[in-house]
């Protein structure tokens, strides 16, 4: 039996002694408590009965550079960095979209040079714009591209250089980066957590 | 520890039988074995703990339930003063000695409630401590000065509530009163100072800081001083306002029915009239303030925005819908009934509206609740073009959600106002054309705020949020706040023409003032939720990783059983206190009250007469 079937089952229970209680007994304490029952059995059942989606924590995903002979398989695994562990998808699109919240990014590795895109995902704050789509005023905490390399998400250098070959690839660009710059594990640490308190998203506040 | 006791003495025993040799055989061992320290202090020493579990039950679980008992009794408890307090001041400057009576029997649960509160408090402190090491570490050492100060207010807070509570009696007079209801400030001035701090610790796990060098206390300000927290503060402050509001209610519908006589029936009957109406009253403003700390939160990180409102918690919001659509209904369907029972001749005159506003209400909790993606099959995808429905795509997106919101809200204050109005007659010479104003406004809001809404799918996400939603969201406030002031001073001299029958409502009265409160509960337990599931797996987001196996948050199915849980444990909590807190009201009987009549010159509150202060004024 699943867990959600046992929980359906409990709900079900749970209202069905609500009902009873209203039924069958007299007392107002116990019939008002079979009405709070009855209603967070049904609140239970609804709540089950919508899509199950539980966030887990991202899996500490190991970057072998074993398996990379190719600049292209650099790209294969730049790819899943993009959709998974470095959440690019959940703001950027590749090609035009009404619901884009950032800039497309379709063709961006022919329009951009490595450089900048690297520098674009570990310094966002360097050199492009603050808010997309927005006249006006800066906002008050402008972290909007997060630092890529720092967390919630810490991509290693690798892991960068991946997405960057990725980027290209996509946009019909020769890989410019070679498979021999990739770093050794040991010398591309994943970013430390007590580090973390230095680097942004969090934004900056003054001591008053 | 009776066994361990007597094995320690019969060691002592043995000692003193063997003249002291064995004592010094073991002073001796002590010394030869001393170097062994020195070997022991090359090794590693042993990691810090950085979790502990419960088995079968789950850490998680148990901190889950009873952090959600604590703020719920906390929000209770600090619901309640203001709650009572505005009742004293009404009952003070209007004369209605009934207000005085209601607001000093809420104050009787306090004492009970606040010490409830604080047990959970205390409990929840030690299995933090004990559970999450790391992070109490973490947090101690950034909010060591916080915790200082929290303790001096709880200490003001308790000798503040002792006065006020035992003061009730002895200062009713002339200058004493006045003093009374200056402590009934102070106790809520306490009050929102213990809110706010706690406030601190929670919003800055979730929306941290870089915390520059400096001494202890400029980093607990610069912690406490994050981008959330006075969103949460306001938030939380009129959330507990409701929830006083709604208990109110909840507390009064159900001893109306259990009432035995006419004269419990009426007071329980008035009682839960004034609980919904202040639950209403709060609840009108709540999504404004919710409006407010969901921007703050894309302000200050998009992606935290997305996993609330467009990821794994989007489904969540579309049961906040459901649970608010509910409280609506069940606010204005009570305004409905009592228009219907207790002021003869309305249910005929307002038939009509009751039943458009009815429709309406439908209607926007239907788009409020149609979710963005639909659950479809693979060949309904495939017909549909997408995840989006063609037609129902449209309702669901934020555009559409807010337009309904603000509607909601719209229809709730035209139910609230015309129960104020219902049985009264305006003398005044400007009423006609104060109320062909009314309309006009209440109209053409209604009307800005669908075409705002309706613009707004024809311009970038930004600009309908940053002015679009804000232009929605002001229009409704200047609505709200232009209307009541005018219709109060209309009533202050208008006519009774239809006296209010007190005790005559219905059963299902009374089950729908507990239905509102059960919704207010579940609605702060699925929130309480999302606030921490939106940090995903961080203690602190982006600072301090959760490591521990419950580092994930679990599917809204699973997480509802324990909402619900939640919800019933505190209801049973609330009961006993209200139980034990009118335990001696039953030993004594009905109490009369003695005191002298108070000064006129307050409106009664919204829709609410003197009758009931009068003798024999009572209707039935």
């Amino acid at each position: 039996m699943s867990e959600i079937v046992r929980l359906q089952l409990i709900g079900l229970g749970v209202m069905g002694l609500g009902i009873l209680a209203l039924l069958f007994i007299r007392g107002t304490f116990i019939r008002v408590t079979g009405f709070v029952t009855i209603i967070l059995g049904l609140f239970t059942l609804v709540s089950l009965s919508i899509p199950q989606m539980a966030s887990l924590p991202p899996v500490e995903e190991k970057f072998d550079i074993a398996t990379v002979k190719t600049p292209t398989d650099l790209a294969s695994i730049g790819q899943k960095v993009f959709f998974s562990k470095g959440q690019c998808a959940l703001c950027h699109t590749i090609g035009p979209s009404e619901s884009a919240r950032c800039p497309d990014l379709k063709g961006i590795g022919a329009k951009l040079s490595r450089e900048f895109l690297y520098e674009s995902l570990t310094e966002p704050q360097a050199y492009i714009y603050q808010d997309y789509r927005v006249e006006g005023l800066a906002k008050e905490y402008p972290a909007t591209m997060p630092y890529i390399n720092k967390n919630p998400i810490g991509l290693s250098r690798n892991e960068i250089l991946a997405v960057i070959a990725f980027l290209q690839q996509m946009s019909g660009e020769p890989i410019s980066i070679a498979v021999s710059e990739l770093a050794a594990p040991e010398q591309a640490p994943a970013v430390p957590v007590q580090k973390a308190a230095e680097s942004v998203p969090v934004a900056v506040a003054q001591v008053h | 520890m009776q066994h361990q006791g007597g094995w320690i003495q019969r060691l002592l025993q043995v000692c003193r039988d063997h003249g002291g040799t064995l004592s010094m055989l073991a002073i001796a061992a002590g010394l030869f074995s001393l170097p062994v320290l020195a070997f022991g202090a090359d090794a590693a020493p042993p990691a810090p703990t950085e979790y502990r579990d419960v088995p079968y039950v789950g850490a998680r679980n148990v901190i889950w339930v009873i952090a959600q008992l604590h703020l719920l009794l906390a929000g209770f408890v600090l619901g309640v003063p203001l709650f009572a307090w505005v009742c004293e001041i009404v009952g003070w400057k209007g004369g209605e000695k009934r207000y005085d009576k209601l607001a000093k029997e809420f104050t009787k649960l306090l004492t009970s409630a606040y010490s409830t509160t604080a047990l959970f408090g205390g409990i929840l402190l030690f299995l933090l401590i004990g559970f999450y090491p790391k992070l109490m570490n973490y947090l101690s050492d950034i909010f060591f000065p916080s915790f200082i100060v929290y303790c001096i207010l709880f200490l003001a807070e308790t000798a503040t509530l002792y006065l006020y509570w035992y003061g009730w009696d002895t200062m009713q007079e002339g200058g004493k009163k006045t003093f009374h209801i200056f402590l009934g400030f102070m106790l809520n001035f306490f009050a929102f100072f213990i809110m706010i701090i706690p406030n601190s610790w929670a919003t800055f796990q979730s929306s941290p800081v870089v915390l520059a060098e400096g001494s202890d206390i400029a980093r607990a300000w610069a912690a406490t001083w994050n981008p959330t927290w006075w969103p949460v503060n306001i938030h939380r402050i009129i959330a507990n306002v409701v929830l006083g509001g709604y208990i109110c209610g909840a507390y009064a519908g159900i001893r109306y029915l259990s009432s035995k006589t006419a004269e419990e029936r009426s007071h329980y009957d008035w009682m839960g009239y004034v609980g919904n109406f202040i639950g209403v009253f709060g609840l009108l403003s709540l999504p404004f303030a919710g409006y407010w700390l969901m921007r703050e939160i894309y302000q200050y990180n998009q992606q935290m925005g997305i996993t609330l409102m467009g990821g794994f918690l989007s489904w969540l919001f579309i049961l906040q819908a459901m649970l608010i659509g509910v409280l609506f209904l069940g606010s204005n369907y009570y305004f409905w009934i009592g228009m219907t029972y207790r002021i003869p001749g309305s249910d005929i005159k307002y038939k009509k509206q009751m039943l458009a506003m009815l429709i309406a209400l439908l209607v926007c909790l239907g788009i409020w609740m149609t979710p963005h993606s639909l659950v479809a099959s693979m060949e309904e995808a495939r017909k549909m073009g997408g995840s989006h429905h063609p037609l129902l795509g449209v309702f669901g997106v934020m555009s559409a959600k807010m337009t309904v919101a603000n509607l909601m809200i719209l229809v709730t204050f035209m139910s609230f106002i015309m129960y104020w109005r219902a049985g009264k007659q305006e003398t005044v010479g400007w009423a006609k054309i104060a109320k062909i104003f009314m309309g006009f406004i209440l109209a053409v809001s209604a009307i800005v705020v669908i075409v705002l809404g309706v613009w707004g799918y024809f311009v970038p996400a930004i600009i309908r949020i940053n002015y679009f939603s804000t232009s929605q969201v002001l229009v409704v406030l200047a609505v709200l706040l232009t209307i009541t002031p005018l219709t109060s001073i209309l009533l202050k001299t208008a006519k009774v023409t239809t006296e209010m029958n007190w005790g005559v409502m219905p059963p299902r009265a009374g089950y729908s003032l507990v239905l509102n409160a059960i919704m207010i509960i579940l609605l702060m337990t699925l929130m309480g939720y999302a606030r921490s599931s939106s940090r995903v797996h961080w203690h602190v987001y982006g600072v301090l990783r959760d490591t521990s196996q419950y580092a994930y948050s679990p599917a809204l199915g699973y997480a509802s059983g324990i909402m619900a849980l939640c919800t019933f444990l505190f209801c049973m909590i609330v009961a006993f206190i209200f139980w034990v807190a009118t335990m001696g009201d039953k030993a004594k009987g009905p109490a009369v009250s003695s005191k002298a009549a108070l000064p006129q010159g307050l409106p009664a509150m919204a829709g609410a007469s003197n009758a009931l202060d009068e003798p024999n004024g009572r209707k039935l």
